[in-house]
């Protein structure tokens, strides 16, 4: 994995090979490939880096950052996996990155409103459907960045420990602790379900 | 005693030495409580992370396809070369046309080999096909069902007991599936509340013969590959 994060860190000064034999080895290294996943995969990867920025723009950027990276390091992907996946994984390290240097602004001042729609009717007229759902929306704000990026990226993103913890920069140990601290406060934060095990 | 943590850690199989895993795996398999509440906090976690998707803006769709289009009509940087050392990449094309040949004989030539990768990556899990949520309701699903078919021989107060759970998780299920956009599985999983309930009251088991069709139906078509294979592993 060490490998694989450093890898995506390579510069791209490194002289590129021929096009032609590129595209001969690799097809996905074709920009029809890159367009068609562009096309079919940009709504997960920008919802991803949505939840991981909580911001429009961060997650935008982050977008477009790891669609030029992949197309840049194109002769690095060997193919096993599907370039979406390696798309996607590059943007949410863009998107961790991101969030990273823009720490200085206050993590409050977002629409959160934007990324949680509300359903249309409520069905049923049920409450506590309503509550828990007003629970849960008000349970993911009070994670804080790096909580809230660790839960998301095991939990939503299935992540092992240590690539989580090579991203954020600790140690796989504090991950675990993070992650353990994100669910405590999910699950006291969830009202309704208070009071159980 | 077996922590939240713990069966958090053994639900992403991750974080636990083998030893550890194969108490915890024990333990999951001789007490259903603990396997129930594991599934409950998996289901509380899944609801808390249910999103719907939110619509790339027509604009910035097109931002991307721009920014693509510019790097792959930008030539890429070409490190001057030192005087004499031209090189002819007509020639490299020969050789690597003349390479790829080799490598495309060989490999036909030879009978069906095994498919082996120099260090394959690991694919990241989540490879776009399933959200947590939808593998979560997966193995909602599937331990639902392997709870029904034991209702029969489990006794009143464990019953009881037992039905209470599915339908808590069913409606965290449910509200998690209208968080993630998708009203129509919430009404499907709601539908089954009242099920569920008159199972509570006695009912016969004709209504959990129906059940189990309506959750076979679900797991059809969600794909329930990985909800065997996880309760399975969790014995639930």
């Amino acid at each position: 994995m060490r490998g694989r994060r450093a890898a995506e860190h390579v510069t791209f000064s490194r002289p590129a090979r021929p096009s032609y034999v590129l595209t001969l080895l690799k097809p996905w290294a074709r920009p029809d490939a890159f367009q068609t996943v562009l096309e079919e995969r940009s709504v997960r990867w920008y919802n991803a880096c949505l939840r991981i920025t909580r911001d429009a723009d961060l997650a935008a950027d982050a977008v477009q950052e790891a669609l030029l990276k992949a197309w840049h390091r194109r002769g690095d992907f060997r193919g096993e996996a599907e370039l979406s996946s390696w798309i996607h994984r590059i943007a949410l390290n863009a998107a961790i990155d991101l969030t990273r240097r823009r720490k200085t602004r206050a993590e409050d001042d977002v629409d959160v409103d934007s990324l949680f729609a509300e359903p249309a009717s409520a069905p049923e007229g049920e409450y506590t459907q309503q509550a828990l759902g007003k629970d849960l929306e008000a349970a993911m704000q009070r994670l804080s960045t790096r909580e809230r990026q660790t839960f998301l990226l095991k939990h939503i993103e299935g992540w092992r420990l240590d690539e989580i913890a090579e991203s954020l920069q600790t140690s796989t140990n504090n991950v675990k602790s993070i992650l353990f601290r994100a669910v405590r406060k999910l699950r006291v934060d969830l009202h309704v379900w208070r009071g159980e095990s | 005693m077996i922590s939240d943590d713990d069966l958090l850690l053994y639900y992403y199989r991750d974080g636990l030495d083998a030893a550890e895993r194969a108490r915890i795996g024990a333990a999951l398999s001789e007490q259903p409580e603990l396997a129930q509440r594991m599934q409950g906090l998996v289901a509380r976690l899944d609801a808390a992370a249910a999103m719907p998707e939110v619509p790339v803006p027509e604009a910035l769709q097109q931002r991307w396809q721009d920014a693509l289009e510019r790097a792959v009509v930008s030539k890429p940087v070409a490190r001057p070369l030192r005087a004499g050392r031209q090189l002819n990449y007509g020639w490299l094309a020969a050789a690597a046309v003349t390479v790829v040949a080799l490598i495309v004989f060989q490999v036909t030539t030879r009978p069906e080999p095994e498919r082996t990768v120099e260090n394959p990556p690991e694919a990241p899990a989540d490879t776009g096909e399933a959200s947590a949520y939808e593998r979560g309701l997966k193995w909602h699903l599937a331990s639902t069902e392997q709870q029904l078919a034991g209702l029969d021989s489990a006794k009143p107060e464990e019953r009881a007991r037992l039905i209470e759970t599915i339908i808590a998780q069913n409606r965290i299920y449910a509200l998690a599936a209208e968080r993630a956009g998708e009203p129509q599985l919430a009404r499907v999983l709601r539908a089954f509340a009242p099920v569920l309930e008159g199972l509570e009251h006695g009912d016969s088991s004709g209504s959990i013969a129906q059940l189990t069709f309506e959750l076979r139906v679900m797991q059809g078509r969600l794909g329930a590959g990985t909800a065997s294979t996880n309760t399975e592993s969790t014995t639930l």
